[in-house]
């Protein structure tokens, strides 16, 4: 599974399937700041994710 | 007769001019020429059918900061016919980095008011109302009465879901852009045809001061303003449940897409079948 994270770095992450939620704590990562694009979908943290996919992890922002 | 160049005018011209009456004559002559030519540009593009939709259209932009600022003087220029601009803050100096509406004498000024003279001075051929006030769910229907659509300048997400509740009561679209430091996003959002705010952003982030530099605030400003023409003119493919993301410092546009949601405590996916 490979995963783009925040700052633009690329990840390779062997591990059985799991949650998105699950993923991102394992990255280290506030779920509540990020979305997350499963080949390039925005999907909800409880959709599980591993294999081939593709993650694309987006701190979105909020300033104006 | 005497004869003089004007060089205060974006045409280089000559005037000739005699007594009092044909001065008034050559002026009508040229106001009537520059309201014919100020949008020559961009009716190109769309044609002045395209240019009489803009005109008719009435747009509320919701912030007069940084974002704010860039979009409301593109849709100023471009002619869109109304402006209701709402910002309940004061000019600060940590603002002129960006918030280009204001300036230096703006300081301590109500930046809705602020934001009326320099849209007036840009296009003194539409209507702009400023109003200083903050948004709130008691005072949004009415701040909303008679625009056909929300630009978001704002800074904070619950005054997002604020905003996107309001886009869903009045089925108006919702032109999205956030902005921090060189990163920014922005979609379109169009109630009954696409995902809402809340499906895309289910829940608000911890609130943090965001970094803001001006060339930021005007790349999404500018795509939010080309979003609502496309709309208007029915030019080109909106951002329909489509994220752009930019990040300057890498110079790179990016793409995601995404769904209404079932599970939307807004919308409750409304737009899925759309």
């Amino acid at each position: 599974m490979l995963i783009s994270m925040p700052d633009g770095s690329r990840r390779e992450l062997s591990r059985a399937e799991a949650r998105i939620e699950e993923i991102l704590k394992e990255l280290g990562i506030n779920p509540e700041e990020v979305i997350v694009a499963k080949n390039g979908r925005i999907v909800p943290e409880d959709e599980a994710a591993g294999g081939s996919d593709q993650l694309k992890i987006v701190r979105f922002v909020h300033g104006g | 007769m005497r004869r003089r160049e004007d060089r205060t005018s974006s045409r280089s011209c000559v005037l000739c001019t005699a007594d009092e009456e044909d001065h008034s004559l050559v002026r009508e002559a040229m106001l009537g020429d520059e309201k014919k030519g100020r949008y020559a540009r961009q009716i190109l593009l769309f044609g002045e059918g395209g240019q009489k939709k803009l005109k008719s259209t009435r747009v509320f932009i919701a912030g007069a900061g940084g974002l704010g600022s860039a979009i409301a003087f593109y849709m100023a220029a471009a002619g869109f016919g109304g402006i209701r601009i709402v910002d309940c803050d004061v000019v600060e100096l940590s603002n002129l980095n960006r918030q280009i509406l204001h300036a230096q004498a703006d300081l301590g000024r109500a930046k809705a008011l602020s934001a009326y003279d320099s849209l007036a001075g840009i296009n003194p051929e539409i209507e702009v109302e400023a109003v200083v006030e903050r948004i709130s769910e008691e005072n949004v229907d009415d701040l909303l009465q008679g625009c056909d659509m929300i630009m978001d300048g704002m800074d904070s997400f619950p005054s997002r879901y604020l905003l996107n509740r309001a886009a869903l009561k009045r089925a108006i679209p919702l032109f999205h852009g956030a902005i921090s430091g060189y990163q920014g996003q922005a979609t379109t959002i169009i109630p009954g045809k696409t995902a809402c705010l809340s499906c895309l952003f289910p829940r608000a982030p911890p609130p943090a001061t965001a970094p803001a530099i001006g060339s930021t605030c005007g790349v999404i400003g500018s795509i939010e303003v080309t979003e609502a023409i496309k709309y208007v003119t029915g030019k080109g493919r909106l951002l329909k449940n489509r994220l752009l993301l930019w990040d300057g410092l890498e110079g790179c546009l990016e793409e995601v897409s995404y769904e209404p949601s079932p599970y939307c405590r807004e919308c409750r996916g409304l737009g899925r079948d759309a």
